[in-house]
């Protein structure tokens, strides 16, 4: 599984090229985007049953789900982030095919503002600053998850699932209803998992490798 | 001698190997949860909403599918309708533009109350599509179905992978669980915010068993000359075996051309005429006379 040593612990930036070091698309990071989706439909589908009020869920770590697959498998996480909640709001019944496909604006933004986050601020997904905490919270989770949850209420406006008028209080819903459960499931991840995932030939520094 | 097939697991049940569903090509049954799926869109009528949720539950029923394994929806199904019908009544929107009309005591508007029920039945009809094709297929037929209609190996690939991988999963969170529960650990007495704890520390290992399966599934696939475009090392094309075992016949082109003739039909009549609306409808006309609106 781990192939290559963590990053240098303090210093360098984990998304920095090391000299002799060749990134390239592989199949590897194919069948990790795959097992992604697999974690993606088993997390999602679990939070959708979890609280469920409507079509939505006051539980939903999902959103955590996308975000790291952002900072860690780059373009990779943020298809997985896209297309895993098609599966998983279908097995859940929390929305049908043609909702799930009007939410992926918002599904990709919910896992690519914390993938751009952590490469263009050099943050470090292992969270040992503070800096790296303000990356996380500010645009992994608060700014990700207002954009998800504005676009997401405007889907269900559309499809009639609540009127205008409810949309401010929907869309505060929503965004606590994403946010806890993305930042406490996120942070733990971030600081236990992240190691294992630098050590190993899945994660990607650039965008696909 | 191996054993007779006499039930196929799905993705949400098991069905008997009989179903009369089975008689058709995957891909004509991905039709079908697209045509399911998609035409309620266009149709705002409540009549041919409620006709397609019978429908479906009909093939349910005839392609010999437990109706107990849908129950786990009933909550759904009344948690979205408590909750669509509350935000109609709490937020109806410019009061002064809409009808009131009183219930139980309780002042209501005829507009959001009605499109809310609107909205539910076309949701639901959707929703059941969904049910339905997930009751009665495997990852292995959604993995023909799109190889048949010429999706790329690397997309179709990745997207059996996830299914196959969601279960492999949910079976590691089983084994998890239970090692813990064979250590000591007595779920029963932690407080929620412990449980919630406990569920996000699950995932550590799942990660890690993520990370060593990515590592042997793709060496499999490079020892087997699997490439991203699916061509061999060699050149030309790879066949396809799975493909293979399943022939289009003429019941599956019949039964696609009665669903692109009728999506169609309903498409051109929707946007060409503006038919579908709820204005023809007898049950918005009898909730008007029920209500006095």
């Amino acid at each position: 599984m781990a192939t290559a040593p963590e990053p240098a612990a303090v210093g360098i930036s984990v998304w920095e090229i090391e000299p002799g070091e060749r990134r390239k698309p592989g199949i590897v990071h194919v069948v990790m985007m795959a097992l992604f989706i697999g974690i993606g439909i088993v997390v999602g589908t679990l939070g959708s049953l979890a609280i469920p009020i409507g079509f939505v869920s006051l539980f939903w770590p999902g959103q955590a789900v996308q975000a790291l697959g952002g900072i860690w498998f780059g373009a990779w996480g943020v298809i997985a982030g896209m297309f895993f909640p098609f599966i998983s709001n279908a097995l859940s019944g929390s929305a049908p095919i043609p909702v799930s496909a009007a939410y992926l604006p918002a599904n990709f933004l919910q896992g690519f503002l914390a993938a751009a986050g952590f490469r263009w601020l050099k943050a470090d997904p292992r969270l040992r600053t503070w800096r790296d905490w303000a990356v996380w919270v500010v645009i992994g989770v608060l700014v990700a998850n207002f954009l998800g949850a504005f676009w997401g209420t405007y889907v269900l406006t559309w499809f009639g699932l609540i009127t205008e008028a409810a949309r401010p209080t929907a869309l505060f819903g929503w965004f606590i209803g994403n946010s806890v459960p993305s930042l406490i499931f996120g942070s733990i991840l971030l600081k236990y998992v992240s190691p294992m995932i630098l050590r190993s030939k899945t994660f990607v520094k650039g965008w696909f490798a | 001698m191996p054993k007779a097939e006499i039930a196929k697991k799905t993705l949400l049940g098991v069905v008997p190997v009989d179903s009369p569903f089975y008689r058709f090509h995957p891909a004509t049954r991905l039709m079908l949860l697209v045509f399911l799926s998609v035409t309620p869109l266009f149709v705002d009528l409540p009549e041919i909403n409620l006709a397609l949720i019978a429908v479906a539950l009909f093939l349910l029923r005839w392609g010999k599918v437990q109706l107990g394994q849908i129950k786990r929806y009933l909550p759904l199904l009344f948690t979205v309708a408590l909750f669509m019908f509350t935000v109609a009544y709490l937020a109806p929107g410019d009061r002064a533009t809409l009808t009131p009309f009183k219930l139980l005591g309780l002042t209501f508007y005829l507009e959001p109350i009605w499109w809310a029920f609107v909205s539910y039945c076309r949701l639901i009809a959707m929703l059941f599509g969904a049910i339905l094709y997930f009751s009665t297929n495997r990852e292995r037929d959604l993995l023909v179905a799109l190889r048949t209609i010429r999706l790329p190996f690397a997309a179709s690939y990745v997207l059996a992978l996830s299914l196959r991988s969601a279960g492999m999963f949910m079976e590691d969170f089983a084994t998890i669980r239970e090692a813990q529960q064979a250590r000591g650990l007595d779920l029963e007495s932690m407080s929620i915010a412990d449980k919630v704890k406990l569920y996000t520390m699950y995932a550590v290992p799942l990660f890690a068993v993520a990370l060593r399966r990515a590592d042997e599934i793709s060496n499999a696939l490079f020892a087997r000359g699997y490439t991203l475009s699916a061509r061999p090392a060699t050149g030309g094309k790879r066949s396809d075996y799975l493909r293979k075992q399943y022939r289009v016949l003429a019941r599956d082109w019949i039964a696609i051309a009665a669903m692109g003739l009728a999506f169609g039909a309903v498409v051109a009549l929707r946007i060409g005429w503006g038919a579908f609306t709820d204005d023809a409808s007898l049950l918005k006309a009898l909730f008007r006379w029920v209500v006095g609106a």
